[in-house]
């Protein structure tokens, strides 16, 4: 088959079932629910088929969640082939899964790498016990290490884990120990989160009553020991939070935030294809009866204009190390100078990108051009 | 119903002496008012009389009353203000009456307005019928304030009614004494009509509505009147009285109190304390009519959105339909582009309409910081006068900066006369005479800077006091003064929305402080705030805001781009309800705290 110019070349599976809900996640999802998830495969399939294979033709592919790992070798499987008889993937070069430390088995690794998943991402966040109590997670240190070892074991060559730093008791030690001890393992990438409250979750209920606190002087410092650390190990900053061993980069990622279209499957997942962004339904029973009924499951949809188009470039743009072209922010010079000259910007060869210290304000800066 | 059975009164009294109150009984034991129709404080209709508790305007009613001798009289009362503020208002009020309840509350006591007011009630030749309200309290101590009557004001203690307009207790007599010992409306020399002016409200159905009170002759629709200042004709379209809801009539006749609505296009066109009188048969000469009343205050007011200078303008105009003690004229500053330069009659009435603005046409304001008018003698012998720090000339050029003083009348116990005597002393008062009211209360009288009674003033009495020290104030003319311009300035730039005109010995203190609390509502931002307070070209004082040192989300949320740039245009958003000065973002508070600083 030929590649099509005009092809969506990055897509997304949301999975909406996780072994427990984490009180500070918001992303959409709902305990594992046997009853619901083949239909919910079916679903997924469907969606899938309502684009011609002309029209999806992936670089990368990321299987989001949500817990892709909480599905069983079965279904996981019965997904990928699915998808594997819709889709030409003579171009695919990544194609990335979520998992939780807690539903990693020496099977699914095999089953997911044997079907062409080259890259995990699993959610370690801390390596210390209490702090994983605090996170409500389901999973031990010691699960989340065995985890590790199987996934390399198994053959996987590129492993992102996932890091929170800022947990409510957590102190600057324990992020350096979680820190150190995730780089002894050597994983291909690394992100590191500080903890944020997000509305509509446990925690950040909590923070409300006055339950939790947050300490924004400390987040800052440990911020900086995280760039320190992760940089001083070999690891290049290439997002505000996001760190790869050279050519470790997730491109998948990296098309969100240059602007490239990228199509979004299953519920609450984002797409944007030509100019058009939409999110499906963020609930797994409305989003299989809608699709069933309709083919699609669209419930917010909204047209980018080309000033948001530009407003979008800038400000993910602007998060990533290697920044964007300096002809896009032309319309803002004034601002552009007073952020150069107070040392946030840095203007090199026709791309501006930020400083370490423009990196630590990168919302305000960020503001300026919405 | 005839002169005869009229009477015309109003209900003076210290604030929160309980005037209104005293109203609602009035009206509700005369049947003015029905059962279904009550609630507390009847007459302060407006949103924010009732949330303050406190009457702005005057409110006129007639009530009709089956007295014991058997007869029904017509009484119309006048409900005033206490605050300073608004004794225009009381003034006014009197001119239409022929008698005052002066209601004295039985655990505070004669306060400084009480005093004042019994004054502005006898120089009209009222008959006082003096009410001891409140005896319901249980902190009430009614020989004392007997004594008070006596000792203050020279009336009589025994004519003294003891009421509670709470529980109701004494309503009744109160009304007989309305009857007994206030004076129908006297005889006039002659039948022309002359009708006294003494408020006036905009209906946008009817047009002007004017309070009056006849003093002689009659009105009837139909008729050809006169304003006799502007010598303007009108024709009668309406005549009526409140009850408290206006209601039509035939005729007002000599002695009556109500409203009238002549084709009179606004409220400008009316002075108020004007005459009106018969075209055909006009009187020789005008009643005495009132002062007119002069801003004191100004203090500018700029909409935060530059965009919304046109509805701020058409706001203004509506407020001043109804309040003409408020005058506006647009001006321009420097840090807040345009605006208007306000004039009000004191800080109560300025927070007021600052409030009304606000809530009422959904501004969104920034009011600097209020000044009293200085004259500045310059050294060309030219006379100017500043309401305006920032118009204040050239220390170079000045001769002579006067401001304005008022004779200040505090009453207090005697255990507070010392630091009474230092508070005043702070405020760079003089005190001028200390007079023994009776044996527990003195009066002192001083000479003030208006300008340093204004903010904090009252309140400071009250504290030092425990709530028992009370202060009134009269104009007392300019006297000269070593001010000084105090600027604060960010990043450099003078603002000049917070410049002020300062005594020389309060200026570095004020400037300290200033600088301290702007450092402390300013907001971290994306660059160091210097902040700086500077008399002339000196530098006093300096605080520094410094840069934000973390403002970043770390989660990306995959292909939710939307809810992160949202997120963003939220944070813009809040940034628009501070007014940017250069880089700097300035919330509201900002300049609402150094209003607050003093
Ligand atoms: N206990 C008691 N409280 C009273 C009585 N009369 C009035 N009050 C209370 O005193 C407060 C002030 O009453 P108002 O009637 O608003 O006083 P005012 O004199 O009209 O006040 P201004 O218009 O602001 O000058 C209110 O809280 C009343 O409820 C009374 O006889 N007994
Ligand atoms: C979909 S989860 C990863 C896979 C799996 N569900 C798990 O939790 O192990 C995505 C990651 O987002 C991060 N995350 C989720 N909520 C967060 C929050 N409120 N603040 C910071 N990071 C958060 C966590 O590091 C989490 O691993
Ligand atoms: S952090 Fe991962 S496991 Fe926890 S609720 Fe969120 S998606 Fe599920
Ligand atoms: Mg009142």
């Amino acid at each position: 088959m030929n590649l099509e110019p005009t092809a969506i070349r990055h897509l997304y599976v949301h999975i909406p079932f996780c072994p427990k809900v984490c009180p500070y996640c918001s992303f959409y999802k709902e305990a594992s629910d046997r009853n619901k998830t083949q239909a919910f495969l079916d679903a997924v399939l469907l969606e899938l088929d309502t684009f011609g294979p002309d029209q999806v033709q992936p670089h990368t592919i990321f299987f989001g969640g949500g817990t892709p790992s909480a599905l069983s070798t079965r279904q996981l499987s019965y997904l990928i082939n699915g998808l594997r008889d819709r889709l030409d993937l003579s171009a695919l070069r990544e194609w990335t899964l979520e998992m939780n430390p807690a539903t990693v088995s020496e099977e699914k690794a095999e089953l997911l790498l044997s079907l062409g998943v080259n890259r995990i991402s699993m959610g370690v966040q801390a390596w210390q016990s209490d702090l994983l109590v605090r996170l409500g997670r389901v999973h031990s240190a010691a699960q989340a290490l065995r985890s590790y070892q199987i996934l390399r074991r198994a053959g996987f060559k590129r492993i992102n884990l996932d890091l929170i730093f800022g947990i409510p008791g957590q102190t600057p030690a324990q992020w350096q120990e979680t820190l150190l001890q995730t780089i002894n393992l050597g994983p291909e990438h690394i992100s590191a989160y500080c903890l944020t409250y997000e509305e509509d979750t446990e925690f950040f209920r909590q923070l409300a009553i006055g339950q939790l606190s947050q300490n924004e002087f400390q987040d800052a410092d440990l911020f900086e020991l995280t760039m320190d650390t992760l940089i001083r190990h070999g690891y290049s900053q290439y997002e505000i939070s996001n760190y790869a061993q050279p050519g470790e980069e997730c491109s998948h990622n990296l098309a969100y935030w240059s602007g490239n279209d990228y199509l979004g499957l299953g519920p609450s997942a984002f797409s944007t294809v030509s100019g058009r962004r939409w999110q499906n339904v963020a609930n797994t029973s409305r989003y299989v009866e809608q699709i069933e009924r309709d083919g699609n499951a669209r419930e917010f949809s909204e047209s980018l204009s080309s000033e948001t188009k530009l407003s979008e470039k800038i400000v993910f743009g602007l998060r990533m190390n290697r920044g964007i072209a300096e002809e896009l922010v032309m319309p803002w010079s004034a601002n552009i100078k007073d952020l150069e000259s107070a040392g946030y910007l840095r203007r090199e060869a026709g791309t501006i990108s930020l400083s370490r210290s423009g990196r630590m304000v990168a919302d305000a800066i960020g503001e300026l051009f919405v | 119903m005839g002169r005869l059975l009229t009477r015309n009164f109003c209900i003076i009294a210290h604030i929160d002496h309980g005037k209104t109150t005293l109203s609602d009984r009035l009206l509700e034991s005369t049947g003015t008012i029905a059962e279904r129709e009550k609630q507390d404080q009847l007459l302060d209709s407006m949103d924010l009389e009732r949330e303050r508790g406190i009457t702005i305007k005057a409110h006129p009613v007639t009530m009709n009353y089956s007295a014991k001798d058997g007869q029904t009289y017509r009484l119309n009362l006048l409900d005033t203000p206490g605050h300073v503020d608004f004794s225009y208002e009381v003034s006014r009020s009197l001119a239409a009456c022929e008698g005052a309840i002066l209601v004295v509350d039985a655990a505070q006591g004669v306060e400084a307005q009480t005093v004042a007011n019994v004054h502005l009630a006898l120089k009209q030749g009222l008959t006082i019928v003096p009410v001891i309200n409140k005896i319901d309290l249980p902190n009430a101590d009614i020989p004392t304030v007997r004594k008070q009557l006596e000792e203050i004001l020279a009336i009589p203690a025994d004519e003294a009614i003891l009421a509670s307009a709470k529980t109701g207790l004494g309503i009744e007599e109160i009304l007989e004494a309305i009857v007994a010992r206030i004076p129908a409306p006297p005889v006039q020399t002659d039948e022309k009509l002359r009708n006294l002016i003494f408020d006036s409200v905009f209906d946008i159905y009817r047009g002007v509505v004017a309070y009056s009170r006849v003093f002689s002759g009659a009105m009837a629709p139909g008729q050809a009147v006169r304003l006799m200042s502007t010598g303007k004709s009108y024709e009668v379209k309406e005549v009526g009285i409140f009850t408290p809801k206006p209601l039509a009539q035939e005729t007002l006749q000599e002695g009556d109190v109500g409203y009238f609505i002549a084709n009179i296009k606004s409220t400008a066109e009316i002075k108020i304390g004007d005459t009106l009188t018969e075209q055909r048969n006009p009187a020789p000469e005008p009643l005495p009519g009132f002062q007119e009343i002069h801003p004191m205050v100004f203090s500018g007011i700029y909409p935060i959105n530059t965009a919304d200078f046109e509805h701020l303008k058409t706001a203004m105009g509506k407020l001043q339909i109804n309040d003409s003690a408020f005058v506006y004229q647009a001006e321009n500053s420097v840090a807040l582009g345009y605006g208007f330069r306000c004039g009000f009659l004191g800080l109560l009435h300025m927070e007021i309409v600052q409030e009304r603005l606000r809530r009422e046409f959904d501004m969104d304001i920034i009011a600097t910081y209020p000044s009293v008018v200085y004259e500045v003698a310059q050294t060309n012998g030219e006379k100017v006068e500043v309401d305006n720090p920032a118009h204040l000339p050239d220390p170079s050029v000045i001769a002579e900066i006067r401001e304005p003083v008022v004779e200040c009348f505090v009453m207090c116990p005697n255990e507070n006369i010392g630091d009474m005597m230092q508070l005043i002393l702070e405020k760079r008062g003089e005190v001028q005479n200390t007079e023994s009211l009776d044996t527990r209360r003195v009066m002192l009288t001083a000479v003030m800077p208006l300008n340093e009674i204004l903010v904090d003033f009252n309140d400071k009495i009250k504290s030092l006091t425990h709530g028992y020290g009370s202060m009134d104030y009269e104009y007392a003319g300019y006297r000269a003064a070593d001010l000084v311009k105090l600027d604060m300035l960010v990043n450099s730039e003078p603002v000049d929305a917070f410049s002020s005109i300062v005594h020389r010995d309060k200026a570095e203190g004020r400037g300290r402080l200033l600088a301290a609390k702007l450092k402390e509502v300013i907001p971290q931002q994306l660059f160091q705030v210097s902040i700086q307070a500077a008399i002339g070209g000196r530098i006093i004082a300096r605080e520094n805001v410094s840069a934000l040192r973390k403002n970043v989300t770390a989660k990306c949320y995959g292909g939710d781009i939307t809810r992160k740039r949202k997120l963003l245009e939220k944070q813009k958003e809040g940034k628009k309800r501070m007014k940017a000065i250069g880089k700097v973002n300035i919330p509201q508070e900002a300049f609402i705290e150094v209003l607050k600083t003093s």
